[in-house]
């Protein structure tokens, strides 16, 4: 966990922020997805993204690292616009794309269906970026790699390919290869929507143990549970907009906005059972 | 009777005509190969009006019949460019865009088959367009596009023997040659028939094997 526990919304002082949206908006064709959505992460925090299907949650994520492109708004990562246009459409600043690769490469991004490349070994898969991007020595590479793969508990299936590797390990090979580009700000795109769900665990323990490292998260998830544990900041995330957001206690316990209280009504119900104790928890982790 | 005599007799003519085939079939896959992989990546490009050039190129060739091609390129371009075109040119030029058509067709579906979070994934690492093609998508649309590759440079050995029509002397006008004094048609056409087995049935079952192969690589 971060050394301090976040309990507002907003960035707190004397922390650098490592990302800021402002104003992001997203329309596919007339299909408003996002409406203006401002985020802030300070470093080593980490924020959950939240919300019904079709929230926005997913496209948000991908706006991050311009994976979908904002139809406006300004996107600045460690510092570096990474995009930026006025809501009237007029690009303020155009970023050449060798720009836009390099403050890309700062984010790291985990997928729901892990995007492993199926032509190379777990080993190539982690020293593809280092390697082909940042242009870094073979064997220097292949350390950092191997150090990273062993960290994600896959020293044994180095050089397995994919396909030989299940949905778990090949998520954390994913990882792996995403953290190989040393990134300030890691997103993950629902890690475990697509595992069997024996292994939803093994992934998750890996991210937990990465957001006690101090690295930077976003993550989309449908696992509450997780999210309460995981979590500096939940983000409910409804019609394109940010409903509600705070710390796991609060957001996920004591929702206020009305959707937010049916989306979280099953774990609610579990956590009413359970309250005294994940509240405990909760103080506890704050000390 | 069947004579052999005959086969025998001009089995240096057929010789001719069959590396006058090979020889086309091999230079004209070859620059297809290149001009293919050109149209078929201005097809898969993000500009409009490139990704529309591509089409309008794979479309004109593959909807105009070969021979007619072929005929245009020999005898009407020289008039409408007012320069002198030979029959090997005309030949290499027809053959080559023909079948650069067809390469770009399997190119550009074999890239579109590839799936879109691979791409997802190469860009996130920060890769640039040239990065992600060369290094992740190429290698494995190319892994898919062996088998209909291999299937359409056997349709292009076997288009070659339209080159007789513009009297380039490849097998098969080495074969009407022969007739032509011979008066021996069945003969010399059972051999050229015989000629294009023995050479393609073997690479058909090594474009089978590679298909196979490709699918359980999979």
């Amino acid at each position: 966990m971060s050394t301090t526990q976040s309990n507002a919304p907003t960035p707190e002082k004397g922390k650098t922020s490592v990302l800021r949206l402002d104003r992001i908006c997203l329309k596919f064709g007339d299909k408003r997805v996002l409406n203006g959505i401002d985020l802030s992460v300070v470093e080593g925090e980490v924020v959950v993204l939240i919300g019904a299907s079709g929230s926005g949650k997913t496209s948000l994520l991908r706006c991050i690292n311009l994976l979908n492109t904002p139809t406006s708004g300004s996107i600045v990562i460690d510092d570096e616009v990474l995009f930026h246009r006025q809501a009237d459409g007029k690009n303020g600043t155009p970023i050449p794309n060798q720009e836009v690769n390099r403050i890309r490469s700062k984010t790291g991004m985990v997928f729901q269906q892990f995007n492993l490349f199926p032509h190379m070994t777990a080993l190539e898969n982690v020293m593809e970026g280092p390697v082909i991007v940042k242009k870094e020595p073979k064997e220097q590479a292949r350390q950092t790699a191997l150090k990273l793969l062993d960290l994600m508990g896959l020293a044994q299936h180095v050089e397995k390919y994919p396909r030989q590797l299940s949905g778990g390990q090949q998520q954390r090979v994913a990882i792996a290869r995403a953290m190989a580009m040393q990134p300030k700000v890691m997103l993950f795109d629902e890690p475990t929507s697509a595992l069997d769900p024996e292994l939803v665990g093994e992934v998750m323990k890996a991210m937990v143990e990465l957001a006690k490292s101090g690295m930077t998260m976003v993550i989309v998830t449908h696992e509450l549970g997780f999210a309460f544990e995981v979590a500096d900041r939940v983000v409910f995330l409804d019609q394109g907009l940010v409903a509600e957001q705070g710390p796991p206690s609060k957001v996920l316990l004591h929702p206020e906005h009305p959707r937010l209280k049916s989306f979280v009504g099953r774990f609610h119900e579990s956590a009413d059972l359970l309250r005294p104790f994940l509240e405990a928890r909760q103080a506890e982790k704050a000390c | 009777m069947f004579d052999y005599t005959v086969i025998t007799n001009n089995i240096g003519l057929l010789w001719q005509g069959l590396l006058m085939t090979l020889y086309f079939t091999v230079i004209t896959i070859g620059a297809g190969l290149v001009l293919g992989l050109f149209v078929g990546l201005i097809q898969l490009s993000t500009f409009r009006p490139l990704v529309l050039l591509g089409q309008a190129y794979v479309e004109f060739f593959r909807n105009i019949p070969l021979l007619v091609t072929l005929l245009w390129v020999y005898y009407a371009f020289p008039i409408f460019a007012g320069i002198n075109v030979t029959k090997f040119w005309a030949g290499f030029i027809g053959l080559s865009c023909y079948v650069a058509s067809f390469y770009a067709e399997i190119l550009r579906a074999g890239v579109q088959s590839v799936d879109p979070g691979q791409t997802d994934a190469a860009t996130a690492i920060g890769m640039s367009y040239g990065q992600r093609m060369r290094r992740i998508i190429l290698p494995q649309a190319f892994r898919k596009m062996i088998p209909p590759l291999a299937g359409q440079s056997i349709i292009q050995m076997k288009n070659t023997t339209l080159l007789s029509m513009i009297t380039v002397p490849d097998l098969l006008y080495q074969a009407s040659y022969i007739s032509s004094f011979t008066y021996r048609p069945m003969e010399v056409y059972t051999a050229v028939g015989v000629i294009f087995l023995i050479i393609l049935i073997p690479l058909t079952l090594l474009s089978r094997k590679l298909e196979k192969s490709g699918a359980s690589a999979k």
